[in-house]
């Protein structure tokens, strides 16, 4: 009811007041959130030392910290934090994307293969053994199997020089389907259980034992990506619109297609290389903030992104602390805590859903 | 219109009432029927004529079975019931084992069973094999459970577990089932004189020498580790360890963190994935990472690689895990002492 009320008043604010209300609001959630995720673990560090630790990452041992909170905080918790709202940014933002070109509410990046891609890249590389001789074989081969899915789906999709969509969407489902039977027969096939227990437990996904490498793989690319995307922001809202009106108003719609489709698909795959396949962020994500801020792309991006990795920030969170010093895998969280709040948000704004 | 509505909520609230009370009662004939405890119902005496004791009824996790004759032909279908299985009875009599049962990294008896077809779960691969008894875990699916007992062929689910109690009245339960009671007893009575062996040099330790240990493995990144009611957990505390992971309150085979291992500060850690599947690269990690370095079993060097199957299997096989693990922690009162496997019935 009163989530209702603010949510109508936000929405007869001008678009320039309504970025800076949601943009400050968002970034005041994810730095909360990122203090509390850095504050938060099995190891008690007081937030004094914590402070010190983050004005002098390099300094060893002083007055207000130990050597340990020094490593705990600089080598266990920030990398894993970091990854977190990376992974965030990226799934939410490639969600969005592929939700304005498919025009459809249930596409998710998904939708052409790239996870079920970089799922199979990750299951080849730990069925071989490659993570014994070099131990970021299975991120990069992740990666490199979103990459080979969205070429092959492309490559089915793209003719004469344009793109057709149904094509792309029917193509992405069978990759999809082809990848996850390889899989699926691999597990089967697999006789030694411990390499069963490894593929399982990725495809599980999770952002445990994340370290500054695979920040490395994932932060910079996903960034600049996201900032691409947001960039062409106002192409998104014509394109989620239609193709006829986007060429009327200047869109070149046989370029800018499958710029996009390329950059979520680059997002997806990196996400999916340095945390498995997290459920829900992609989906959701994107749907929660529309029915608060409206369908306008050039908000919604940059929301997305903020919106992302607090969502994954807060599920890590809940992920660590709930039963530690055990921990639970962050896509049940984002699941659990996902999918009854976005229910909870179609129920009280059935009359403010905006929709393609 | 409001009196309308009321009638409806109220139908609704009262179907609700009725669904709850059908389930409950459903849940609870379903639990006595399928889940009663294992018991042996006969206590066979080997004394007697083999025809007074057939047929002979067992109470398994699958309710009664009977057993007409002392079977000839035995299928075993889980790791744990194959340990037990080739300990009790001569190899003759067992026509297939599981897969993973000749994998030496995970099975005590992988040479022994090397020649044994192997099984699926597949009813028509097991009626090939013309069983007369088939000794299975809770595990196997209940449907082809349902589709062999349909075609009269016994099959006999029990509980598998890692305490030393329970897996002596298992031992006497499959015993009981191959008709080799004396076996079993004999076997029982080994199995129990190393446990009590080892436990008489722990117990007599004081509590403040015990040791903490943390039993781990990691798969893709998630690192395992056993708590209470696991039986990585049971051989620790059976070895005279103190479970670190237990009294940080964990149960069962749970995911930690690297900061969960510095919380849980063990005086030493046992990798118990094999070290070609993982275990290599995984104590390599936790030796050069800095922030694990005040770790007291990584700062003295104390990370054991120990071999899978005596820490992973469900059998009487866990006492060689239980020694081993003793062995390391009381070097002094065990460093000459050498420690036997335990014989198949044919080798007696």
């Amino acid at each position: 009811m009163i989530l209702g009320k603010y949510i109508s008043r936000y929405s007869n604010l001008t678009l320039s007041t309504r970025i800076h209300v949601s943009t400050l609001s968002l970034i005041s959630l994810l730095v909360a959130s990122v203090l509390v995720a850095i504050s938060v673990g099995p190891v008690k560090i007081n937030f004094t030392s914590i402070l010190s630790i983050l004005s002098n990452p390099f300094v060893h041992e002083s007055i207000s910290h130990t050597e340990l909170e020094r490593l705990i905080i600089t080598d266990l918790r920030l990398p894993r934090i970091i990854v977190g709202i990376t992974v965030g940014m990226g799934l939410s933002v490639a969600g969005l994307t592929m939700q304005a070109l498919f025009r459809n509410p249930m596409a998710d990046p998904g939708i052409i293969g790239v996870s079920a891609g970089g799922s199979l890249g990750a299951v080849v590389a730990i069925t071989v053994g490659l993570e014994h001789y070099f131990l970021f074989s299975v991120p990069l081969f992740a990666f490199l199997g979103s990459l080979t899915a969205s070429i092959i789906v492309y490559s089915f999709a793209y003719s004469n020089g344009r793109l057709s969509m149904p094509t792309l969407l029917l193509a992405g489902v069978a990759i999809s389907a082809f990848f996850s039977s390889i899989i699926s027969a691999t597990i089967v096939l697999q006789e030694n259980p411990d390499s069963v227990r490894q593929i399982l437990f990725w495809l599980a996904g999770g952002l445990d034992s994340r370290s500054w490498n695979h920040v490395l793989i994932a932060t910079p690319l996903i960034t600049i990506g996201t900032i691409i995307i947001s960039f062409f922001s106002r192409d998104l809202n014509l394109l989620s619109i239609s193709d006829d009106d986007s060429k009327s108003l200047g869109v070149n719609v046989d370029l800018v297609r499958p710029g996009f489709i390329v950059l979520s698909s680059l997002l997806t795959g990196l996400a999916v290389s340095v945390s498995g396949t997290i459920i829900f962020v992609g989906l959701i994500t994107p749907h929660i903030l529309r029915l608060i801020v409206g369908p306008d792309h050039r908000l919604l991006v940059p929301l997305c992104a903020i919106g992302g990795a607090f969502f994954v920030t807060i599920a890590d969170i809940l992920a660590r602390s709930i039963i530690q010093p055990a921990e639970l895998q962050v896509g049940i969280i984002t699941s659990l805590i996902g999918a009854p709040f976005f229910l909870f948000l179609l129920i009280k704004n059935k009359k403010n859903i905006h929709s393609y | 219109m409001v009196k309308i509505r009321f009638q409806r909520k109220k139908s609704v609230l009262l179907s609700l009432g009725l669904l709850l009370i059908l389930s409950t009662v459903t849940s609870i004939v379903i639990q006595d029927n399928f889940f009663p405890e294992t018991v042996v119902q006969e206590n066979a005496d080997p004394e007697k004529e083999k025809s007074e004791l057939w047929p002979r009824n067992i109470t398994g996790f699958n309710g009664i079975t009977t057993i007409e004759r002392k079977p000839r032909r035995i299928i075993s279908a889980s790791v744990g019931h194959d340990e037990m299985t080739v300990a009790l009875v001569p190899l003759e009599r067992l026509v297939a084992v599981t897969k993973i049962s000749k994998d030496p990294l995970y099975s005590n008896i992988a040479e022994l069973v090397k020649d044994i077809p192997s099984v699926d779960r597949d009813p028509e691969n097991i009626i090939a094999l013309n069983p007369d008894v088939i000794v299975t875990s809770p595990y196997f699916p209940a449907d082809s459970i349902s589709k062999l007992v349909d075609l009269n062929i016994s099959v006999i689910q029990t509980n598998l577990a890692s305490n030393i109690d329970n897996q002596i009245d298992q031992i006497a339960l499959l015993g009981s089932i191959y008709g080799e009671e004396v076996r079993a007893l004999q076997l029982s009575q080994q199995i129990r004189a190393r446990f009590d062996f080892i436990q008489s040099i722990s117990v007599d330790a004081e509590y403040t020498n015990k040791q903490s240990v943390l039993a781990l493995s990691q798969y893709s990144d998630q690192i395992w580790t056993a708590g209470s009611n696991s039986t990585e957990g049971y051989i620790i505390e059976a070895a005279g360890g103190i479970n670190s992971a237990a009294q940080s309150g964990l149960e069962g085979n749970v995911t930690t963190s690297f900061e969960g291992l510095i919380s849980m500060a063990p005086d030493l850690i046992i990798i118990t994935q094999p070290l070609k599947f993982g275990g290599a690269s995984f104590i390599e990690e936790l030796k050069t990472k800095p922030a694990l370095k005040e770790i007291p079993a990584i700062k003295n060097n104390r990370i054991y690689p120990v071999e899978t199957k005596l820490f992973t299997t469900l059998s009487f096989w866990n006492i060689r895990g239980i020694e081993e693990l003793a062995k390391i922690l009381w070097p002094d009162k065990l460093e000459n002492q050498s420690f036997d496997g335990f014989d198949p019935f044919t080798t007696r």
